[in-house]
């Protein structure tokens, strides 16, 4: 598909979820919003990771500081404010810190950026406890849901239509070059430096508006909550379950994790998360490109594969 | 003589107590073509992963084009200039062979402009190496002689002033050679390039460059008119007598 039809795409895509607050049950609303939140998030991991190879495990921490903004701006900042706020604060972090582990790899770089999700939990704990005397917040006047939902809506589909944009840029020609050989595209020009921290703070900040858009759901938020290595684990999953290297891919499976997983927890409520793990590892095992694989098969040379062996 | 585009000043690289290149002046011209031989183990590769900001010289300077380079990423090489193959082709596997060419148009080509405009297509440079038939193939997908014809064809992509040829030639049949230095030489003609060829295999480059650099356990030991280079008696015994018989 052509960018500017794909982009068309997306937008009518958004256009239809848009009236669903009008159309679905709570229930069903509380449900596709979980599906959109995981989108965005799958989608803007996969913006950077998916193309580079990296295994960044720091959706949690751009997630809870976006939701901590949100808290501590509760009293006076307008909610569309803080999470625009939020997401330039994760930014700014993954920027910062970006600075200092990028040039890590594999596992090492997998395992920092996990160790940020919980530095930045322990450094707001430990501020809130010395400081202001706290261990969580109340959020007395959340917006409704519909205001909820539909700034979740935005976010997840400015996601897609900036990884659209990215992948048919230049600077999605670079990242996938560093994914698949950094040194030779240094060698061609490429500021690999640069082209990383770029991409990445790019990605976190969709991580960090997305926590503070859904921080108000949460009426009480404390650190455990909102630093919650789940979420960066099911992102991570959910991309490549999908197949990183696509956008559609993260995008179905956040639809089918989202939907399997209340499904499971309905029917089975005591097995489901061992038929989810199962269902993983069957996944992984026979599907290791991700169910975007399935679409692709027959069309191999056009593809940029996602690789797990020189990751 | 004009300013050398490329200019090797006292390079020196060292592996913990290894000396892997040692004081290695070498200065190249517009236009000229340098082969550059050496046992194995002499320390060609790691001159030219020096030369083009792969590894950060221990010692000496680098200049490309009159600026001070020594130290610089490898990317800073690259916008200056400087484009280089691997020995080991580094092809993107999975990208098509056009996009393998295009990808240095894209970055450190971008901002110059080739002395020759059929250069100006990534598809001309892959008529030019005969790989027009294969634009659309993932690169990994070639054997391995055309995968080191293509890694040419990604550092001609990048619009390089200074071309530098690790071993193109190793593993090729005879026939295949010959082509691959018409090509070298062609190249170098057309686009005014300065060209610096390193290969292991002695015959092949005597009888295609007009001047030859010889490194010996890092050092060089002899720098000049192949044929003039080949009868001295320093280079005879470090490196000719060994290899007389190849």
């Amino acid at each position: 598909m052509k960018l500017r039809d794909s982009i068309l795409a997306a937008l009518l895509a958004a256009l239809l979820l848009s009236v669903m607050p009008w159309l679905l049950s709570d229930f069903g609303l509380s449900l596709t919003l979980t599906c959109l939140m995981y989108a965005g998030l799958a989608v803007s991991w996969a913006m950077f990771c998916g193309a580079t190879n990296y295994l960044s495990l720091a959706t949690a921490a751009f997630f809870g500081m976006g939701a901590y903004v949100t808290a501590w701006g509760a009293a006076g900042l307008p909610y569309g404010m803080a999470v625009l706020l939020g997401g330039l604060a994760a930014a700014a972090f993954a920027g910062l810190v970006g600075c200092a582990v990028l040039h890590l790899r594999g596992a090492y770089f997998a395992v920092i950026t996990f160790g940020l999700g919980e530095l930045v939990r322990h450094a707001i704990t430990y501020y809130e406890k010395a400081y202001e005397g706290t261990v969580g917040r109340i959020i007395a006047e959340p917006p409704d849901s519909v205001t909820i939902y539909h700034t979740v809506l935005l976010l997840a589909a400015l996601a897609v239509v900036t990884a659209l944009l990215v992948r048919s840029s230049r600077l999605g020609l670079a990242l996938r070059g560093i994914g698949a050989d950094e040194e030779r595209a240094q060698t061609l020009g490429v500021n690999a430096r640069r082209v990383k921290i770029l991409a990445f703070a790019l990605s976190a900040f969709f991580a960090g508006a997305l926590g503070a858009a859904m921080a108000v759901r949460w009426t009480y938020i404390d650190p455990p909550t909102v630093f919650n290595p789940f979420i960066g684990f099911q992102t991570v999953l959910i991309a490549m379950v999908g197949g990183a290297h696509t956008i559609i891919g993260p995008i179905a499976s956040s639809v089918l994790f989202s939907l399997l997983t209340e499904f499971l927890r309905l029917q089975f409520p005591y097995l489901f998360l061992i038929l989810l793990g199962l269902m993983l590892i069957l996944l992984v095992l026979y599907l290791p490109g991700g169910l975007a694989s399935l679409i692709e098969r027959g069309r191999v040379g056009e593809r940029w594969r996602w690789r797990k062996s020189d990751a | 003589m004009p300013e050398a585009l490329l200019s090797a000043q006292g390079v020196t690289v060292r592996f913990g107590g290894l000396l892997a290149v040692d004081r290695v002046d070498l200065e190249v011209h517009r236009g000229e073509l340098v082969g550059v031989i050496g046992p194995n183990g002499a320390g060609k590769t790691t001159f030219f992963h020096a030369l083009s900001g792969v590894l950060a010289p221990g010692a000496g300077r680098i200049m490309v084009a009159g600026d001070d380079l020594t130290g610089k990423p490898p990317h800073a090489y690259a916008v200056h200039g400087v484009a280089r193959t691997f020995q080991t082709p580094r092809v993107f596997r999975e990208m098509p062979v056009l996009d393998n060419v295009r990808f240095g148009l894209e970055f450190a080509g971008r901002t110059r402009r080739h002395a020759h405009d059929a250069f100006e297509d990534p598809r001309a440079i892959l008529e030019f190496l005969g790989l027009a038939g294969a634009a659309a193939v993932p690169a990994g997908g070639l054997t391995p002689s055309k995968q080191r014809l293509l890694e040419i064809g990604m550092a001609l992509g990048a619009r390089p002033r200074v071309l530098l040829l690790d071993e193109v030639a190793a593993g090729l049949t005879h026939a295949e050679l010959d082509l691959t230095a018409q090509l070298i030489r062609r190249v170098r003609d057309e686009l005014g390039l300065a060209v610096i060829w390193i290969e292991h295999a002695v015959r092949v480059l005597m009888d295609h460059v007009e001047r030859v650099a010889v490194l010996h356990q890092g050092a060089k030991i002899a720098d000049g008119d192949p044929r003039k280079v080949a009868k001295d008696p320093a280079v005879i015994e470090a490196y000719l007598g060994e290899e007389a018989t190849a």
